[in-house]
């Protein structure tokens, strides 16, 4: 199964490497426009810098204008912040353990361990495989049919990630704080099924329901054609938090306000 | 090849560079008062843009050992005698000699692309970034993740060290903080991208053939930088027709920053 990633994880991977490609060839372009006519290579030289310039500018302009007036913006960054540092900051030393001790022993255990260590890095060619021989040896642990779902999840594989997260429900009722029952629910209304709803207000019921379970519950009573419902989900999800919410969290409860705002609501 | 490898890898780099900044100080006059020091230096070769785009490239790499000053000259080799014998040992003599060599060349091509093109600059000080940087990147590349040197406290000063002298460098006004930051760029990127064991990643070896096509890139414009009015007025007297002569001028003209352009205008002054 190839590994599916985002828009944006994809222009993180390879913008950088583009920018980097164009600044080495920018020379040749001007080399080839002098020759042919030395002005024209100067004018685009000094119109292209002061193109950049004021791009450069704008899009700052931009953003910091985005970041006032659009409420998910903020939140937006705050969560890309959040996940360039983890991913900065991911410790080695448990991943290159984890497969020393794989190479001698297999054990699902091991495997789950280590397919946990490479989603955590958004390797999940590489967290599949290791999460499907897990469970192959040992279908009982309830934990790495929980992390092949999330890695399914991320594939977009939403039959087989619902399977998976439906497995570790089964096996360990609640497991995770209601992860693996979220994620079921939500894979569930990704595939069109009417039954997302009751899953979604199972897992708002027994595990409180936090702006992700509660926007994602809107979205499916929404499809369900229950707009009294969504809007309740939806002020629930956009609701002032008792605590500081991580940054995923607080993403979400950005988007339930910016939906309740189509609506005609306030949070 | 190894073994002449290895024979090589036993020359003491960093006694060699002390040497050689000493010995090109008394040889250019640093200490007698000379008046012809500056001519000297220039002879000995002081980076200048205009000189390197008049095919004089081995300034790029000649200015690193050379001083403007007594002061200049013990500044350097404090931090050359500071850092070097320890990065030497760690990356073995070889690594470090490209090391000092590509930073110094990274730090003159920033001069290069941003800098006044008639002005002058001399001084190792933009390899000497460049091994802060590479000390940096070693750092970076040894701990669990790429912030863990931040724990300790010895990492932690040298970046305190690196922001101090950057400081420093923007306060004094005849500091080329330019070559500094090409340095240090070029140092952390070298140390960080190649100077490292085992089988690379196909990402890695991306960035490696991107980063090095950019280098390659920035010299060949600092020997030809066919926008900039000094080369295109040195292409004018070397056309082969009048009218590309004059289509050259044109384009001197056009590239010439306004300032210089109604100074020039002016006669008699």
């Amino acid at each position: 199964m190839a590994p599916r990633s985002g828009v944006g994880t994809r222009l993180l991977n390879v913008g950088p490497l583009a920018l980097v490609w164009a600044f080495a060839a920018w020379p040749i372009v001007l080399w080839l426009l002098h020759a042919s006519d030395p002005e024209l290579a100067v004018a685009v030289a000094q119109h292209t810098g002061a193109a950049a310039w004021f791009a450069a500018w704008s899009l700052a302009l931009v953003g910091i204008v985005a970041c006032l007036v659009f409420p998910p913006a903020l939140a937006f960054v705050r969560r890309g912040t959040a996940r360039m540092w983890t991913s900065l900051t991911m410790d080695q030393a448990p991943l290159v353990k984890a497969l020393g001790e794989l190479r001698h022993f297999e054990t699902a255990s091991r495997h789950a361990e280590v397919g946990r260590l490479f989603r955590l890095r958004r390797q999940h060619g590489q967290a599949l495989l290791h999460f499907a021989r897990a469970v192959e040896l040992d279908p009982t642990i309830a934990s790495a049919w929980h992390q092949f779902g999330l890695v399914l999840f991320a594939q977009h594989e939403w039959r087989a990630a619902a399977t998976a997260c439906a497995n570790a429900e089964q096996l360990d009722p609640g497991h995770a704080f209601g992860d693996a029952l979220l994620h079921h629910g939500r894979a569930r209304f990704l595939l069109g099924d009417s039954g997302a709803v009751d899953v979604l207000r199972e897992h708002a019921r027994r595990h409180g329901g936090g702006p992700r379970s509660q926007l994602w519950l809107a979205e499916a009573l929404v499809a369900t054609g229950d707009p009294d419902g969504a809007r309740t989900a939806l002020q629930a999800a956009a609701a002032p938090p008792a605590v500081r919410l991580s940054a995923e969290e607080n993403w979400f409860r950005a988007l339930a306000r910016v939906r309740l705002w189509g609506k005609g609501g306030s949070a | 090849m190894r073994d002449v490898l290895r024979e090589v890898d036993d020359i003491p780099v960093t006694l060699t560079v002390v040497i050689a900044y000493v010995t090109l100080a008394f040889v250019t006059g640093m200490f007698a008062g000379d008046e012809q020091f500056g001519e000297r230096l220039a002879e000995f070769g002081w980076l200048v843009p205009m000189a390197v785009a008049d095919g004089e490239p081995w300034r790029l790499l000649a200015h690193a050992f050379l001083h403007g000053g007594p002061l200049h000259l013990a500044f350097n080799l404090m931090t050359l005698w500071t850092i070097g014998p320890a990065l030497e040992r760690s990356l073995g003599s070889v690594r470090f000699a490209a090391l000092y060599a590509t930073a110094a060349i990274g730090g003159a091509l920033a001069v290069c692309l941003i800098y006044d093109p008639r002005q002058p600059v001399v001084g190792g000080s933009g390899a000497l970034f460049g091994m802060m940087g590479a000390a940096v990147a070693m750092n970076m590349r040894s701990g669990r993740h790429v912030f863990a040197f931040l724990d300790f406290e010895g990492p932690r000063r040298l970046l305190g060290t690196i922001a101090v002298n950057l400081v420093l460098g923007f306060a004094i006004p005849f500091v080329s903080n330019t070559a500094h930051i090409g340095g240090l760029v070029t140092g952390f990127a070298v140390t960080f991208l190649w100077l490292r064991a085992g089988t690379p990643s196909a990402a890695l070896r991306q960035w490696r053939l991107a980063t090095a096509a950019l280098f390659v890139s920035v010299l060949a414009w600092s020997v030809w930088p066919v926008t900039r009015s000094d080369w295109l007025h040195r292409a004018a007297e070397r056309a082969e027709s009048a009218q590309q002569a004059r289509s050259l001028l044109e384009a001197a003209r056009r590239a010439t920053p306004r300032d210089n352009r109604l100074e020039l205008g002016r006669p008699g002054r």
